[in-house]
């Protein structure tokens, strides 16, 4: 009995010693810190950029934002490109999606004010709308918010949602960002 | 069940052994059955002798006489209509006498009793659920389980998921005990429910209690017991199997039970699976609630000298859970959108018995050595060491095949040691006094390419009680003191990149103490007071979570400079047996915590890639919360009985002045049951109605939920069981249905009600075969 209640007093010892090591920092391979959407026109002036940025993640330092303004009455090519910037070098998200067509599509929602119209450019495997590339036509000038949201897995198939209209498209949002926009 | 069974068998023939002829058939066995906890014979209990099918029928004084028996070894079954069924093994060799107990339900509804044993041991309101009724319910979680007690309700995250309240605390507020160890377990999450097999066990209490001064953990008085009894001295295979089929998810559950004594070691075993698919609302599949789990447990217990006793005890519970797929969302826009859906998103028009993203996967194994050495009559010493490991994995909807990585994976180890030292001196003066020791590790795994949400932390806990009674004639008092140290060194990774790793090393010092009185007034009447002074140190959610929390929809900030919760409770509660037909059970409690810990919601909102999320962080207050709980059982009319169940609490934020979130709302349930004559092959047989009413809370404010409580609703139940009798063996019967009528609602308490409502009717099948 002496013996018992000896070994388990080393063993509490053995236990209590326990050294706790540093974590293994993730590789958050799946975050997307930066969304930079792309217009050029057709004539071949420099492109107008808007970025949105939050290199540590949720949470810590507020992202920040790169906007411009936008010429009225003009058609913009709109390319989307989503990125990894924790990576180096940085993570193309972009490919994941094309990959994963079906599964998502991007949505964007002019606020009132923002007078422009978009449409849908590019295709998934089933014929339908992914939104990485889209064409934008302004129209008179304005001020507004352009909302762009990402949904995974939405209904693709619900009325509307082929034609870029959210509101039947389920599924859950993986992006939602507004860029403030100035047609002048 | 058989260890609070105490029997006490006197040789009163003097026959002698020289006298004593194999074939003598001329042996008397005769006794008196009375009730565990009163003392109170059992009329017309019925007595029967497996082996040569001899029955006798107790009289109005529980009196039987068996006559003409031969020598030999016997089983002996001994039955009460309101009784659980209690089987002896002896050796038959002179006249004998016996005085058997039986466990007896009538003081309280068929389902509930309270344990004798230990309401004769403590001043501390203790109700039980017993092995009958966790074998009929075996397709049963454990928190739905205990819901069956007054002033216990669930906190759940969907149909799969829930953890029990008591007197409107829950998680870590409220210790579980699972064979004596503290279970372990990420119990600060609410959708993390804890990880126990109720078919394992013997029996399961709750202790309404001030403090829990005998048990570690971090809870404010209110205690869950899993308990296991002692192997029965039968050294023949003795068992049960029990099977489950419900429609509602199509789910199968199959148990089976087996035990033996023999010469050298007594043991136990016993396995669970479970294999349900998605659960049905009445007008809608809740696609992918499905679950599996594969449960096992065992015991040893073995003597190995005159004083010294061992047990292993040992269980291992795997589970994988399914969420409501349209309960998975991505921020506060998809969450309103959830809200003013008719049905959620992803609603299959398919059964199945499929398991996607979201679900979880947990592992838990326990093993346990108990070693007692009763050096003497008056004297118990007691050391028991347990290690525990927790595993869990959630899956949650993601990108590019990683669906199939976990996006959080955390491990707990945890070693607890105690050493007990048990006294009786003269004059009823009992003193119990315990040294333990705890230690837990908590990792996280990196492979989910997610930050982690609970920092990886380690928790040294050692600690210090003592508790005294004294009983004097019809009166107990108690009162006991504890010690606890806690250093805990918590890990973090920073959220600002580059990433940084930080530790933070914590101290508490928290004290406990608590005083009971108990007395009996009348023969039928006991009061007891009790009140209690808890510390209870913050977890580390509490103080370190960061991040987004997807089930909460909001971000977490942990607050490192939380304080120790104080908690002060007192209770008041009468047990009264007004007549044979009328027993009355009432509580009443007033808790004040003081630095109550909870989640504030703050003003700003905080912007990610995903839109704006609320902010939440841990925050301190005053609160209170005032409750009752109340049961009367009356006997009608001969065989029809009636059963009020009714539980009322409210918690209040003493210093905001307004409700604190997840209260359960007031509720009652009635339920009548009429026990049928026995038959030759048909006994006990029973038929009960229920019906249940859930208030609508009303005591929060608009601005401290995304939605209002839900409405009050009514639940209707039936349920019709039967024993039968197979020559020497015995099969139960029962069909039981839920939601009779096929009722849509939703629960406050259940976080899945922003998405879906609860499930539909629901009917149970059930066969237990005892052998």
């Amino acid at each position: 009995m002496r013996q018992f209640i000896i070994s388990i007093l080393l063993l509490i010892l053995a236990v209590s010693g326990c050294k706790i090591n540093d974590p293994i920092i993730p590789n958050e391979e799946e975050v997307i810190t930066t969304i930079r959407y792309t217009l050029t026109t057709q004539v071949g002036t420099s492109p107008v950029i808007f970025e949105f940025r939050d290199i540590d993640g949720d949470g810590g330092l507020p992202p920040v934002y790169t906007e411009s303004d936008l010429k009225p009455n003009t058609t913009y090519e709109g390319r989307l490109e989503l990125l990894n910037e924790q990576e180096t070098p940085a993570g193309d998200i972009t490919e994941e999606i094309t990959e994963e067509g079906e599964a998502h599509q991007f949505f964007f929602q002019p606020s009132s004010g923002l007078n422009m119209s978009i449409t849908y450019k590019d295709k998934d495997r089933s014929d339908r709308p992914i939104g990485l590339l889209t064409t934008i036509v302004t129209g008179a000038s304005g001020t507004g918010q352009l909302k762009i949201t990402l949904r995974h897995e939405p209904n693709k198939s619900a009325p509307g949602v082929a034609d870029g209209q959210i509101a039947q498209a389920g599924g859950e949002t993986d992006i939602e960002i507004e860029f403030v926009i100035h047609v002048q | 069940m058989y260890s609070k069974i105490t029997w006490l068998v006197l040789i009163l023939g003097l026959s002698g052994s020289a006298t004593m002829i194999a074939q003598n058939c001329k042996l008397t066995l005769k006794g008196r059955i009375s009730d565990e906890s009163t003392g109170i014979p059992l009329q017309y209990a019925t007595i029967l002798i497996k082996e040569t099918q001899q029955g006798e029928v107790a009289d109005s004084l529980g009196l039987f006489v068996m006559k003409q028996l031969c020598p030999g070894r016997y089983h002996l079954s001994i039955s009460h209509l309101e009784g659980e069924n209690l089987t002896l093994y002896i050796q038959l060799n002179n006249d004998t006498t016996m005085d058997i107990t039986l466990h007896h339900h009538a003081e309280l509804l068929n389902e509930i009793s309270v344990h004798g044993t230990q309401q004769q041991t403590t001043t501390q309101a203790v109700n039980s659920i017993s092995r009958d009724e966790i074998a009929r319910n075996a397709n049963k979680s454990l928190t739905e389980l205990l819901e069956k007690i007054s002033g216990v309700q669930s906190l759940k995250s969907g149909t799969g998921i829930s953890k029990p309240v008591i007197h409107g605390l829950y998680g870590n507020r409220i210790t579980i005990l699972n064979n004596g160890m503290i279970q372990s377990g990420q119990q600060w999450g609410n959708d993390h429910a804890p990880e126990i097999d109720p078919l394992l066990s013997d029996h399961i209490s709750v202790v309404k209690g001030a403090a829990a001064l005998a048990f570690g953990g971090n809870g404010l008085g209110s205690v869950v017991m899993i308990e296991n009894n002692a192997i029965d001295a039968d050294p023949h295979l003795h068992g049960q199997a029990n099977y489950v089929y419900q429609t509602n998810g199509r789910g199968h559950t199959a148990n089976l039970k087996m035990q033996q004594a023999l010469p050298q070691l007594a043991w136990k075993l016993s396995g669970t699976l479970k294999y349900q698919g998605d659960q049905q609302a009445p007008d809608y599949f809740l696609t992918n609630t499905g679950k599996n789990e594969q449960n096992l447990g065992f015991q040893l217990d073995k003597k190995l000298s005159g004083v010294w006793n061992m047990r292993v005890h040992a269980s291992t519970f795997n589970t994988t859970i399914g969420v409501l797929r349209g309960a998975h969302i991505g921020n506060l826009t998809d969450l309103e959108d959830a809200i003013h859906r008719d049905r959620p998103f992803f609603t299959s028009d398919h059964f199945s018995y499929d398991l996607a993203s979201p679900s979880q996967e947990v592992h838990h194994h326990l093993i346990k050595l108990e070693n007692r050495w009763q050096v003497d009559k008056n004297t118990l010493w007691s050391l028991n060491i347990g290690s525990q490991v927790d595993d869990r994995k959630e899956y949650d909807v993601r990108r590019s095949g990683r669906s199939a990585t976990p996006a959080l994976h955390l491990r707990q180890y945890t070693q607890f040691i105690e050493g007990i030292y048990h006294h009786t001196y003269a004059r009823d003066l009992d003193l119990k006094s315990g040294l333990q020791f705890q230690f837990i590790n908590n990792t996280n795994f990196p492979e989910t390419g997610v930050l982690p949400l609970i920092p990886d932390y380690q928790s040294v806990k050692p600690s210090l009680y003592t508790i005294v009674q004294k009983a004097w004639g019809k009166n107990m008092l108690e009162g006991g003191l504890r010690i606890d140290y806690q250093q805990l060194l918590a890990v973090t990774i920073s959220k600002t990149v580059p990433r940084v790793v930080d530790r933070f090393t914590h101290h508490f010092l928290n004290a406990s103490g608590a005083l009971g009185y108990r007395q009996a007034i009348s023969t039928g009447l006991n009061l007891s007071a009790n009140a209690g002074v808890v510390y209870r140190s913050p977890e580390v959610n509490e103080l370190y979570s960061n991040g987004l929390h997807q089930g909460v929809s909001g971000l977490e900030e942990g607050n490192p400079d939380l304080q120790s919760e104080k908690s002060i409770k007192g209770i008041l509660s009468a047990e009264w047996n007004v007549s044979d037909r009328l027993q009355i059970q009432a509580l009443i409690y007033d808790h004040h915590i003081r630095d109550f810990i909870y989640l504030q919601p703050l003003k700003e909102f905080r912007l990610t890639i995903r839109g704006a999320f609320p902010v939440y962080e841990y925050r301190q207050t005053d609160a209170r919360l005032t409750g009752s709980d109340l049961l009367i059982s009356y006997e009608l009319k001969k065989r029809l009985k009636w059963i009020g169940k009714y539980a009322y609490v409210v918690g209040r934020d003493v210093v905001q002045r307004r409700g604190l979130v997840n209260i359960p709302s007031s509720n009652m349930q009635h339920s009548f049951n009429y026990s049928f004559k026995d038959a030759t092959n048909f006994k006990q047989t029973n038929l009960t109605l229920t019906f249940r009413y859930m208030g609508r809370q009303r005591n929060i404010t608009e601005d401290q939920d995304y939605l209002p409580p839900p409405d009050a609703y009514t639940m209707f139940g039936v349920e019709l069981g039967s024993n039968i009798q197979l020559g020497n063996h015995q099969v139960k019967c029962s069909v039981q249905i839920e939601n009779l009528l096929d009722t849509t609602y939703r629960d406050y308490l259940n976080r899945q009600r922003y998405f879906a409502d609860e499930p539909g009717r629901n009917i149970n099948f059930r066969i237990g075969y005892f052998f």
